[in-house]
């Protein structure tokens, strides 16, 4: 994972007017996006309820 | 609040606090065995998620705490769960930001949800100071960078001489006791408050009104009575945000 992800370096950066983000930032923002994203989009499992007296 | 009789005549602040307790949460509405249909969805899953993280936080922590800095810092086995308790502080961000946003785009303080939505918010800002502090405690070149960092922004607001980053005892205590007690006592209201008024059904969308009320489930409707007798602001639900789910039958919890 190390010669994969070389992190012996400062971060990139984006700066654009008062945003200031670091590239590693900006992924898990986008990631967190995504992930509200599916959550509202994809179908949740759904299995029958037994409501048969035991 | 006036101590009441336990039926001998006796004044007893126990059998008063019992009462309030059970009547507040009974063992079927504190540990229900069904959930309105409505909650089959993935964005409710990560307020659970959050939850399941901040257990793993608690746990790794408790065994950074107990082994100390030089532990974590040269073992194999201290960078294993020195690395759980990170990560697992960032899932718990992770999953609480979405679990925010979830709840903030469905109104999630409707129906006297008011004290829920506001024990969620303040327990997403103590967590912040509370993982500031674990960073500036790591006892490493890291810690140390972000602790000057961070000190010219206390002094910015007026507290540096209150909550001195540079100081690594204080930074401690905040981070392994007075912090995590507050989150986790938010935490256990914020649950406690979630049992007690129920989920949070969704906004219904124009014209689906009647399907939605022909299918109510019976874990919406115990939760709308529920709603309706303790709410303490007077909101009940509006009519358009009926509480029935689209399939009608309540999914079982587990």
């Amino acid at each position: 994972m190390a010669a994969v992800f070389n992190l012996n370096h400062p971060p990139h950066i984006a700066h654009w007017h008062f945003i200031y983000l670091s590239v590693p930032n900006i992924i898990v923002i986008v990631v967190m996006l995504v992930a509200f994203a599916l959550a509202i989009l994809l179908p949740f499992p759904k299995h029958k309820v037994d409501r048969s007296p035991s | 609040m006036s101590a009441t009789s336990d039926g001998s005549g006796r004044k007893n602040w126990t059998v008063e606090l019992r009462k309030r307790a059970v009547a507040a949460l009974p063992p079927e509405k504190l540990l229900p065995d069904g959930q309105p249909a409505y909650m089959s969805s993935w964005i409710y899953v990560f307020g659970v998620l959050s939850l399941a993280s901040l257990v793993v936080l608690i746990l790794s922590g408790s065994i950074l705490a107990l082994k100390g800095p030089t532990w974590w810092h040269v073992t194999g086995i201290g960078h294993f769960f020195n690395s759980m308790h990170l990560w697992s502080v960032e899932l718990f961000f992770f999953f609480m930001v979405i679990h925010l946003w979830g709840k903030y785009w469905m109104a999630a303080w409707r129906g006297g949800r008011k004290r829920t939505w506001i024990t969620g918010a303040v327990t997403f800002l103590v967590a912040i100071p509370c993982a500031l502090t674990g960073y500036v405690s790591q006892q490493n070149f890291d810690s140390q960078w972000i602790s000057t960092q961070a000190k010219d922004a206390m002094n910015a607001v007026g507290i540096g001489a209150f909550f001195n980053l540079l100081d690594f005892g204080q930074m401690y205590s905040w981070h392994i006791f007075l912090l995590p007690m507050a989150v986790v006592a938010l935490v256990a209201a914020h649950v406690l408050l979630v049992r007690k008024h129920g989920i949070v059904p969704p906004f219904i969308l124009d014209g689906h009104e009647q399907v939605l009320a022909a299918a109510a489930s019976d874990g919406a409707e115990a939760a709308e009575a529920a709603d309706a007798a303790d709410a303490p602001d007077g909101q009940p639900e509006p009519a358009t945000e009926a509480p029935a789910p689209p399939t009608g039958e309540p999914e079982p919890t587990g």
